[in-house]
C-alpha cells in the first residue's frame, strides 16, 4: 500500500472542529483503528468511506465518548468527549447506522424526549421537519418502517440545529426518496454558516455529491484524506497496452490495483500522468486510455485491489 | 448444523431441537449442578446436623431450585426478541423455514412441556418431598398446571408479539392458572371439575398457539393489527406524554424511567395481592379452625408487608437496566448521546424507585383495606362503637412513619444492585448477585445459630453495636473514596453527592429518631443503638457512589 496522502486538513490548516491523533484501538485481537489521525474543520463536509469492518463506526464511536481512546486523542470541540460528555453532545446531532430508537415511544413522545436534552431546540423547525418527513406523531416507532424511523432519527438530531452533524452510514438499506432527503438534509445543515457535517457511508456517490473532503480508512488506518476532487485527481485510471502479453499479472510502480489479460491491463494509479507514463514504459506498456476515476473505483482499489 | 452427528438431526424436528442444545449447554450443566447440589444437601441433613446448618443447606437448596428451574422454561420457551429488539415472540428464522406451522407449534410445546413437567417431578420427588416430607398438592397435578401455564406463556408471546398490553393478559393467565392450581384445596364440588378445567386450559392453548402464529405466517398478524391501531389510536393515548415539552434533562430522563419501570412494582404487587387476599381467605376457611376477625387482619398483613418488599427485591437486578428487550445491559445509543451527565441518568432512576415505591405502597393498601372490607366487613362494623375521631387521628399519623420505612426499605431493595447493574457487564451482576445469595445465607445461618445457642446469642448481642459500628465507619470510608474518585473523574458534580450524602443523612437520622420513638415505649432502650447503627447500614450507600462509575465504564468502553 502506498504512504497515506494527506493533504488537507491538518492541524495546523483551520480551528479543527474535531481533533483525532494517533488514535488506536484494540478488540481482543483485532486492532480496529491503528494510529489514526484526522482533522475537520469547521463548515466542512467530511466523508467517511471504508469496506465494512474498515472502523467507520469505532472512529465515530470514538468522537461521541461512546468508546474510551485507549492510545492517542480524541477532541470535539477541544473538549474530550468521555470527560466532558455534557460539553460534546449538546453540541452534536447523531444518527446511528442500527437506527437505535426506543421502539415503544410514539413519535411525538420521542421528540419530546429528545427536546428535553437541549435548550436550543428549535420548535417550528421540528415541526417543519415533521410535515416535510410526512411522520404521524401518534405512531410508535416500532410500527414505522425503516425509512420512517430514519427520517425520525434524523429529525431529532436535526431540530436543535447542531454544530456537528454526525451520521453513521444514514442511508444503509433506505430506498432513493429517504436518501434524497437525508442528503437534502446534510446540504441544508451546511448552509446553515459554521456547520460542520461528517457522514460515513458506503454509496460514494452520495459522497462525491455532498463532501468537500474525503477520509477513507483500510483496516483501521487512514490511507487517503483530503479534498474529494483533489483525492480523484490524485488518481489515474488507464487502460495499459503491452506489445507482447505480459505472463502474469504486471507490476506497475504505484498502482493500486491492476486487471485485466493478454495485452491489455486495466490499472488504478496514484500519482500525476507524467509518472503514470515513466512507470508504464519501464514495463514496456503505453498508455491508450485514461480518464478520472470516481471514489468507488478508488476504495475498491485501495481496499481490495492488488497494485505494487 | 454441520456437527448434527447422526443423522436424526438432519430432519426440521431434529434441527429445532439440536438449536435449544447447542445454545443452551451451559444453562444444562448449570441446571444439573444445581440438582447434584441439592442431591448431596439432601443426604447431608438425612444423615443428621444441627438445626443451624440444615436451614442453611435448605435456603442453598431452595435457591438452586428456583434458580435452575426458572432457566430452564426459559430454555424451552422458544421466545426470543426479534432483530430490532421491539418484541419477544417465535424465533422469526423458523417461521421462514418448510416447516408446517402445526409442526412450528408442537415441537417446542411437547418437548418443552414434557422436560418441565419431568424435571419438576424429579426436584419433587428427590428434594422437595424429602424436605418437606408432606405436599399439599399432588404433584402430578402440579405438574400439569405448570405444563399448562409454560404453553399458555407460549402461545400468548408467539401469538400476540406486537399486542399492547400483552403483559396484562399473561398476567390475568398466570393468575387463573394460579387459581386453578389451588382448586383441589377448596370444597369437593368445586375440585370435581380441576381436570376438565385443565384439559381445557391445555388443548385452548395448543389451538390458541396454532391459530396465532399460522395467522403471523400468512402475514395477516404482523404489524398492528386493526386492535393494535384502535389502542394507538384512543384519543386518552394522543396525548400522554406530548403535552408541553419537559422542564429540564432529568424531567425528560425521569419521564423515560417512570415510563419503562415506574408502573412494574406496583402493578406485580397489587395484582398479586388482589388475587392472593381472597384466595388465602378461602384456604382460611377451609381450615378446622379459620382466622377470623383480628386474627384474619393479622395474616393479611403479614402479606400486605411481605409482598411488596419481597418483589421489591426480586425486581432489584433490572432496575438497572435501561432496555428491556435488549440483549445486554449496554446504554442504548439514544440515551447514550444525550447531553446529560452520568450522575443525572443515576439519580433519574433513584427518583423513579423512590416514586415506585410510593405509589405501590398507595396501591397496596388501597387493595388491601377494599379486601378488608369486602371479606371482613362484620368485624369492622362490629368496631365502629369503640372507634372515636381521636383514635382514627392518632393511628393514621402513627402509620405515618411506619409507611415511610416501608417506602424506603422498598426503595433500597429496588436500588441495591444498581452500581452492579449499570456496569452493563453481565458477569458483574453475576458475581455480585453470587456476593448477596451468599450474604443472605450466612445471615440466615448467623442468626439461626444465635436463635438456638443462648451463649452465642448473647456475645452476638454484646457485640452487636461495636460490630455494626465498625461495619459503617468501614461503610462510609468505602463511599467516600469512591465518591471521591468520581469528583476526580468529573463523572458526578458535588451537588449530586451533596444531594445522596444529605439524602442519606436524612433517611438514618429519621430511622434513628423512630427507633427512638419505639424502643422508649417498648422499655427496651438498649436496643436503640444496634438498631439505629443496623438502620444506617441497611440504607445504600457505597451502592449509590458507585453507581455514576459504573455507567461511566458502561457509557464509555
Amino acid at each position: 500500500m502506498k504512504s497515506t496522502l494527506i493533504k488537507f486538513p491538518s492541524p495546523s490548516s483551520a480551528e479543527a472542529i474535531i481533533a483525532v491523533s494517533g488514535l488506536s484501538r484494540q478488540f481482543g485481537t483485532k486492532k480496529a483503528l491503528n494510529e489514526v489521525s484526522i482533522f475537520v474543520p469547521r463548515g466542512s463536509v467530511l466523508g467517511f468511506v471504508g469496506e465494512n469492518g474498515a472502523g467507520k463506526t469505532t472512529l465515530i464511536k470514538h468522537l461521541l465518548g461512546s468508546l474510551k481512546a485507549m492510545t492517542g486523542s480524541v477532541r470535539v470541540f477541544g473538549l474530550d468527549p468521555v470527560l466532558d460528555p455534557v460539553g460534546v453532545l449538546s453540541r452534536v446531532g447523531y444518527l446511528s447506522e442500527r437506527r437505535d430508537l426506543p421502539g415503544w415511544m410514539r413519535v411525538g413522545e420521542f421528540i419530546r424526549y429528545t427536546q428535553a436534552f437541549y435548550p436550543g431546540w428549535d420548535e417550528r423547525y421540528a415541526s417543519q421537519l415533521l410535515d416535510q418527513f410526512q411522520l404521524d406523531p401518534v405512531q410508535k416507532i416500532k410500527t414505522l418502517s425503516q425509512g420512517q424511523q430514519a427520517k425520525t432519527g434524523l429529525l431529532a438530531a436535526l431540530a436543535y440545529r447542531p454544530e456537528l452533524l454526525i451520521l453513521d452510514e444514514p442511508s444503509s438499506g433506505l430506498d432513493p426518496v429517504v436518501r434524497r432527503d437525508i442528503l437534502e438534509a446534510i446540504i441544508r445543515t451546511v448552509a446553515d454558516e459554521g456547520r460542520t457535517v461528517l457522514f460515513s457511508s458506503h454509496l460514494l456517490d452520495e459522497v462525491e455529491r455532498v463532501a468537500d473532503h474525503v477520509v477513507m480508512l483500510h483496516q483501521g488506518r487512514v490511507v487517503l484524506n483530503g479534498r474529494t476532487e483533489e483525492v480523484r485527481a490524485g488518481h489515474i485510471s488507464a487502460l495499459l497496452a503491452f506489445a507482447q502479453p505480459p505472463g502474469a499479472s504486471p507490476v506497475l510502480l504505484g498502482a493500486h490495483a491492476v486487471t485485466g489479460f493478454g495485452s491489455e491491463w486495466r490499472v488504478l494509479f496514484g500519482g500525476s500522468r507524467t509518472d503514470l507514463v515513466t512507470a508504464a514504459a519501464l514495463i514496456g506498456a503505453r498508455v491508450v486510455e485514461e480518464r478520472t476515476p470516481t471514489l468507488d473505483e478508488i476504495l475498491v482499489a485501495r481496499a481490495g485491489g492488488k497494485g505494487s | 448444523m454441520s456437527h448434527g452427528g447422526t443423522s436424526g438431526w438432519q430432519t426440521p424436528i431434529g434441527a429445532m431441537l439440536w438449536e435449544i442444545w447447542g445454545r443452551r449447554k451451559v444453562n444444562f450443566a448449570f441446571h444439573t449442578i444445581a440438582l447434584m447440589v441439592s442431591l448431596f444437601c439432601v443426604r447431608w441433613i438425612q444423615h443428621g446436623t444441627n438445626q443451624v446448618v440444615e436451614r442453611v443447606l435448605v435456603m442453598v437448596m431452595l435457591s438452586c431450585f428456583l434458580g435452575a428451574y426458572f432457566d430452564l422454561l426459559t430454555c424451552f420457551g422458544y421466545i426470543e426478541a426479534d432483530a430490532r429488539k421491539i418484541q419477544l415472540g417465535y424465533p422469526a428464522r423458523l417461521l421462514l423455514k418448510p416447516v408446517s406451522t402445526l409442526r412450528l407449534v408442537l415441537v417446542p410445546m411437547l418437548v418443552g412441556g414434557a422436560i418441565v413437567a419431568t424435571v419438576l417431578l424429579i426436584w419433587n420427588q428427590y428434594i422437595l418431598q424429602p424436605l418437606a416430607h408432606t405436599s399439599a398438592l399432588n404433584p402430578y397435578w402440579l405438574g400439569a398446571i405448570v405444563v399448562s401455564f409454560f404453553w399458555w406463556m407460549q402461545a400468548l408471546a408467539w401469538s400476540l408479539p406486537l399486542m399492547p398490553g400483552r403483559s396484562l393478559i399473561m398476567l390475568i393467565v398466570a393468575l387463573i392458572h394460579l387459581g386453578v392450581g389451588i382448586l383441589p384445596l377448596l370444597p369437593n364440588s368445586l375440585s370435581g371439575w380441576q381436570w376438565l378445567i385443565l384439559v381445557v386450559l391445555l388443548v385452548s392453548a395448543v389451538l390458541t398457539a396454532w391459530t396465532g402464529l399460522g395467522l403471523m405466517r400468512q402475514g395477516k398478524w404482523d404489524g398492528p393489527s386493526r386492535l393494535n391501531l384502535f389502542w394507538n389510536r384512543w384519543p386518552s393515548f394522543h396525548t400522554t406524554g406530548m403535552r408541553g415539552k419537559f422542564g429540564s434533562a432529568f424531567a425528560g430522563q425521569f419521564w423515560l424511567e417512570w415510563r419503562r419501570q415506574g408502573l412494574i412494582l406496583p402493578g406485580i404487587t397489587s395484582g398479586i395481592m388482589f388475587v392472593i387476599l381472597p384466595l388465602i381467605f378461602l384456604v382460611n376457611q377451609q381450615s378446622g379452625v379459620p382466622a377470623q376477625g383480628a386474627d384474619f387482619v393479622k395474616i393479611l398483613l403479614i402479606l400486605t408487608l411481605l409482598v411488596p418488599l419481597v418483589i421489591s427485591s426480586m425486581m432489584g437486578a433490572t432496575i438497572a437496566r435501561f432496555d428491556q428487550l435488549q440483549a445486554s445491559n449496554a446504554l442504548p445509543v439514544y440515551i447514550g448521546a444525550r447531553p446529560i451527565t452520568n450522575g443525572g441518568l443515576v439519580i433519574a432512576k433513584l427518583a423513579m424507585a423512590l416514586a415506585s415505591s410510593a405509589l405501590t405502597w398507595l396501591t397496596v393498601l388501597v387493595v388491601a383495606a377494599f379486601w378488608l372490607v369486602v371479606l371482613q366487613r362484620h368485624w369492622l362494623i362490629s368496631l365502629i362503637p369503640d372507634v372515636s375521631p381521636f383514635h382514627v387521628v392518632t393511628t393514621a399519623i402513627g402509620c405515618v412513619p411506619i409507611l415511610l420505612l416501608l417506602i424506603l426499605y422498598t426503595w433500597k431493595n429496588l436500588v441495591a444492585g444498581i452500581g452492579a447493574g449499570l456496569t452493563g457487564r453481565r458477569w458483574v451482576v453475576g458475581i455480585f448477585t453470587g456476593w448477596k445469595a451468599a450474604s443472605a445465607i450466612a445471615l440466615v445461618g448467623l442468626f439461626t445459630a444465635a436463635k438456638f445457642n443462648s451463649d452465642f446469642q448473647a456475645a452476638l448481642l454484646h457485640w452487636l453495636p461495636e460490630l455494626f459500628f465498625v461495619a459503617l465507619v468501614a461503610k462510609v470510608a468505602v463511599a467516600f473514596a469512591i465518591f471521591s474518585r468520581g469528583l476526580r473523574q468529573n463523572v458526578i458534580t458535588s451537588g449530586c453527592v451533596g444531594w445522596i450524602a444529605c439524602g442519606w443523612l436524612a433517611a438514618g437520622f429519621f430511622v434513628t429518631g423512630y427507633a427512638g420513638l419505639v424502643c422508649r415505649a417498648m422499655r427496651h432502650s438498649d436496643l436503640w443503638l444496634p438498631i439505629t447503627l443496623g438502620g444506617f447500614l441497611i440504607l445504600p450507600l457505597p451502592d449509590l457512589a458507585i453507581a455514576p462509575l459504573a455507567l461511566t465504564w458502561n457509557r464509555h468502553r
